[in-house]
């Protein structure tokens, strides 16, 4: 035999290990550095010195964040509070748009196409514009509330509006790709169950709650689960638009993350939280998937 | 047969030859241009010398940058700067210098927010070494021409780790048609102050009486200069003691200005917004660093340019002490490389002839030599350069408490701030966070 | 909830009033964004805003001339393409392997790479390319946007590949063809619309990363993501200049969207349509 013939039986043999066997070097090699040098940080104090090096403190970091630590629960909170709201919000609007796009009109492609910008368009550039649309005394969104006759809002400015303002304009960006998958999902229902329906005389609400919905769930399930990811680690949103303020107001655990290393240079402290926020995303992951299989069989 | 085997192993070449590819075009990304042909005959001493410069933004560094050219073809190095917003500057700075290889040459710093931090680190080059050397450093810089308090801030543990380039005090900028229209008096006292915030206040019409920064954090610099003036301070005797009486009645005038003369909106400005309100005609005072007067002077940037007054902070129960700090400083990373050169461009960033253009350009020094010379000054407002002055001399030489974690102290006082704004909870709130700092003090300490 | 249901014109009114109550709320921003690009800072402070009004291109000269916009925007492409072609070549193959050996762990292994918080990965990303010389080049900022570009590709390319009918592998191998070279000649090309989509969605990703560009970028490779936030703090909220410099970052990528619709509608259906 060549040594071709045998080099590509040997390929052909493991075929699953050599192709796979890239991507997966290249994410233990990018990935598992910073994962190890985060975890050994997280059982340490260090300020980042180059003359005193960090100092061994065991889970200190992690007991103080998680018994002492206000601030953390706090953000922990708002983290959930943040993917929640975003969440239903998109999930509910997403499942309305979808259901009315699912019927043929002229120009319905155009459509979809323009609910595609704002998932697509650069976040931090977003954040600037909606910042300059919050602003309270030249902003649009003020304007259109005079406009109604509704009084003004200080958006962004206060404490109890802040988080709400950032949830909407992930609402925003997050909809139409939630509109989109669920579409087609729909499309690609088989249409006898709607045909029962409706020689059976089912309203259409009824036609929705007993029968798209429930063969829809799939899809929804597996959507949640993307969107809850992002939403969870928003960081670039609100990094450019508050900062985490006003007074903390929407400091998720990445901003808190990122406070705790670059503006308070406690870097064991901070790869503790971070350590424990890795944690809470893939348990949720694991969790949604868990409970997405459980409602499919 | 064959045919097919040459195929599937030229695909896996293929793909090795991408991955190889790909770490190997990193020749590709030197857009800088090939070094000057040698067309001048004196020996450049730091030719094809590369230094890399982090700054921030900062008018000062406008100006300054229009002038590097002429250094380097003078030196024969190349200085490539990189200027980022403040945050990021110190995201990035904190990434680089942790990582303590060598990428960072020069880069500005706020002596009064991060220098104790980072002298801790083990990030800033002695300076003292070269001031000292008559071989690096030229005859004519006169390192003592800096003011003193600028060159104490900058002297750390004995070691000399920055030279100040930006200095700054609070000053109140006012709109002078409309004091005059509404025959309202310049304020001198804090009751004055907060007599004319509530004549001017005119929320219906969407103009109001004072902007300041409302943000916790920033805001803190800002609410120094009225502790001072109210007999109080940040720390006494190795103690917070922002709970205090005189701390409690500046942070009640500094809430209730904002809170009940402010716009809307104020817990989430920065200076650029304040700044902004005030230099789009939306409010009638502004208090707030000197350094920043371009913002509302300059009409590119301003509609009322031609209405701005400058007033001495005004006096509280103590007169008036406003702040007077470097705010900015040019340090050399201890992990550079190449500090011989590096020290060249801060000794000419710094020097007598740069000094006056950049401040000249709008940017008040550290030089008694520059504020003597009438050339640096000429473009100046008379009214500001006599505020400016005045503040000096009654002024404190810090703005925030000099501890190391500035970061963490200013977000606790921070948010005294912002319960004095909201008009809630102020004692208790003042209370708790004194007994947290304390808490932060100690552990420093230890 | 078809076309065969009686149509009533009422109905019909509310439907469509309802459709385009929600395009205007979400093309707004962009409409505010555009409008706000081309006006001084007076008009853009002024309430009622004006609708009308004589455009000045003036924010634009300045992103343009203020900064070396078109260099940012080369940076942005380069990073954007070259994460993406790397991202394929080795995701592709990972995503034939474990779709075809059904190795769902090893598929939920690489999909971790996008439930790290992406700040772990900062200071340690740049020890190691600082000790390799390499901060400030493409291939660094190249390597930390694959992370981000490859897991996806696997994500869209696995239901993909699964689609593919067994049949027609073995008919190649039948034909006496190794499997890896009826996964080039015959698996590859079918599944150009695949690929077209996971490339689209992935190149976005890239361009529009901020945190790792942030970080690894400097004089040579500096994003425009990463430029945009730089501008914000000159001296004071320029919100012309800020909105032009929005409108220059966001268009490539809203063109590139509109081009390629349908591919992306597909994509980001992949995983989630199959179940």
């Amino acid at each position: 035999m060549s040594w071709f013939n045998r080099s590509s039986r040997w390929i052909e043999r493991n075929l699953k290990w050599v192709f796979t066997a890239p991507a997966l070097l290249f994410i233990l090699l990018m990935m598992a550095f910073p994962i190890l040098y985060t975890g050994w940080i997280s059982l340490t104090e260090w300020s980042m010195s180059a003359v005193e090096p960090a100092t061994f403190i065991g889970l200190q970091n992690y007991v103080n964040l998680l018994a002492h630590d206000h601030r953390f629960w706090l953000s922990v909170w708002r983290t959930f509070e943040f993917t929640g709201l975003a969440l239903l919000g998109e999930t509910v609007l997403g499942l309305l748009l979808a259901v009315m796009l699912n019927r043929d009109f002229p120009g319905k492609n155009l459509l979809k196409t323009l609910f595609l910008l704002p998932m697509v368009a650069t976040p931090v550039a977003i954040g600037m514009v909606w910042l300059l649309m919050y602003e309270p005394t030249i902003g649009f969104m003020n304007h259109l509330l005079k406009v109604l006759h509704i009084p003004p809002q200080p958006w962004l400015a206060s404490e109890a509006g802040a988080l709400p303002s950032l949830v909407l304009v992930d609402i925003w960006q997050w909809t139409p790709m939630m509109a989109l998958i669920l579409l087609a999902g729909l499309v690609s229902m088989s249409s006898d169950p709607f045909e029962a329906a409706e020689v059976d005389g089912a309203t259409l609400w009824q036609v929705f709650w007993h029968v798209t919905l429930p063969m829809l769930r799939p899809t929804i399930g597996i959507a949640v689960i993307l969107r809850s990811i992002d939403a969870l680690k928003t960081f670039d949103i609100i990094y450019a638009m508050t900062q985490g303020g006003p007074n903390y107001a929407t400091e998720t655990l990445n901003l808190y993350g990122y406070n705790l290393g670059f503006g308070y240079f406690q870097m064991g402290a901070a790869s503790s939280l971070l350590m424990i926020f890795f944690a809470i995303v893939l348990g949720i992951v694991i969790f949604l998937n868990w409970a997405r299989r459980g409602v499919l069989s | 047969m064959t045919r097919l085997h040459r195929s599937s192993a030229t695909a896996l070449t293929a793909v090795l030859l991408a991955g190889l590819a790909l770490t190997g075009c990193a020749g590709r990304t030197e857009p800088t241009k090939a070094p000057a042909p040698a067309t001048e005959t004196a020996k450049k001493p730091f030719e094809g010398v590369t230094l890399r410069f982090l700054g921030a933004q900062h008018p000062w560094f406008d100006t300054l940058k229009k002038e590097i050219p002429a250094f380097e073809a003078e030196t024969g190095m190349k200085v490539n700067t990189e200027v980022l917003a403040e945050g990021n500057l110190t995201q990035k700075l904190t990434v680089e210098l942790t990582a303590g290889t060598g990428t960072i040459d020069v880069f500005m710093q706020r002596p009064l927010q991060e220098a104790k931090q980072f002298e801790k680190n083990g990030w800033y080059a002695d300076l003292n070494p070269f001031l000292k050397d008559a071989k690096k450093t030229k005859s004519d810089y006169d390192f003592n021409d800096f003011f003193q308090g600028t060159r104490e801030v900058e002297t750390l543990n004995g070691h000399v780790v920055g030279v100040p380039i930006v200095t700054e005090q609070q000053i109140v900028y006012y709109r002078k048609d409309l004091f005059a229209a509404k025959n309202v008096k310049v304020p001198t006292t804090m009751a004055e102050l907060e007599a004319a915030a509530k004549a001017l206040n005119d929320p219906k019409s969407d103009f109001y009486g004072i902007v300041m920064r409302g943000q916790g954090n920033p805001a803190v610099t800002q609410y120094s200069s009225f502790l001072y003036s109210m007999g109080g301070d940040f720390v006494k005797d190795g103690k917070f003691v922002i709970d205090s009486p005189e701390a409690l009645k500046a942070f009640q005038i500094y809430g209730d200005l904002l809170g009940k003369y402010g716009p809307p909106g104020v817990l989430n400005m920065h200076w650029q917004q304040a700044s902004g309100l005030f230099a789009q005609g939306k409010a009638a005072m502004w208090v707030d660093a000197n350094s920043l007067y371009l913002n509302v002077a300059d009409p590119a940037k301003s509609t009322v340019s031609d209405k701005v007054g400058y007033a001495m902070f005004p006096a509280g129960d103590k007169g008036a002490l406003p702040y007077s700090v470097t705010s900015w400083g040019l340090s050399i990373a201890k992990s550079s490389k190449q500090q011989d050169a590096a020290w060249a461009f801060v000794q000419w960033a710094t020097s007598k002839a740069i000094t006056t253009k950049t401040q000249a350009a709008g940017n008040p020094s550290a030089r008694t030599s520059v504020w003597a010379n009438a050339d640096a000054n000429k473009g100046w407002p008379a009214e500001w350069v006599t505020v400016a002055k005045k503040s000096g001399e009654a002024g404190k030489s810090t703005d925030r408490p000099l501890v190391i974690n500035v970061g963490k102290a200013r977000d606790l006082i921070g948010e005294v701030i912002t319960a004095a704004i909201n008009g809630k909870d102020l004692a208790a709130t003042a209370k708790d966070r004194n007994v947290k700092l304390n808490a932060l003090l100690a552990d420093e300490n230890k | 909830m078809n076309a065969r249901r009686r149509v009533r014109p009422l109905w019909n009114l509310l439907y469509f009033g309802l459709l385009a109550f929600f395009f205007v709320l979400f093309m707004f921003p962009f409409v505010w964004m555009l409008l706000s690009s081309f006006k001084t800072q007076v008009q853009i402070m002024h309430m009622p805003p004006d609708w009308i009004f004589t455009p000045t291109f003036k924010n634009y000269t300045d992103v343009l001339e203020g900064q070396d916009f078109i260099w940012y925007i080369i940076n942005s492409f380069t990073i954007a393409a070259g994460s993406t072609l790397a991202g394929l070549v080795l995701g592709l193959p990972a995503a034939y392997g474990i779709a075809r050996a059904k190795m769902h762990s090893l598929g939920f292994t690489i999909l971790v790479a996008r439930i790290v918080p992406g700040i772990t990965f900062l200071i340690p990303w740049f020890m190691l390319f600082s000790r390799m010389g390499m901060v400030d080049t493409l291939p660094a900022v190249i390597l930390s946007h694959m992370l981000v570009t490859m897991p996806f590709i696997v994500w869209v390319m696995i239901p993909f590949f699964e689609g593919i009918p067994g049949d027609l592998i073995e008919a190649a191998r039948v034909d006496g063809c190794t499997e890896q070279y009826a996964f080039v000649r015959i698996v590859l090309p079918i599944s150009g619309p695949g690929i077209i989509t996971g490339s689209i969605l992935a190149f976005v990703f890239s361009w529009n990363n901020f945190m790792f560009s942030a970080i690894l970028t400097g004089v040579h490779t500096k994003t425009l993501p990463v430029a945009i936030m730089t501008f914000l703090s000159y001296s004071e909220v320029n919100w012309g200049g800020l909105m032009a410099a929005a409108v220059l970052i966001t268009v490539p990528v809203l063109i590139l969207a509109m081009a390629t619709q349908k591919y992306i509608v597909r994509g980001l259906t992949a995983g989630a349509v199959k179940g």
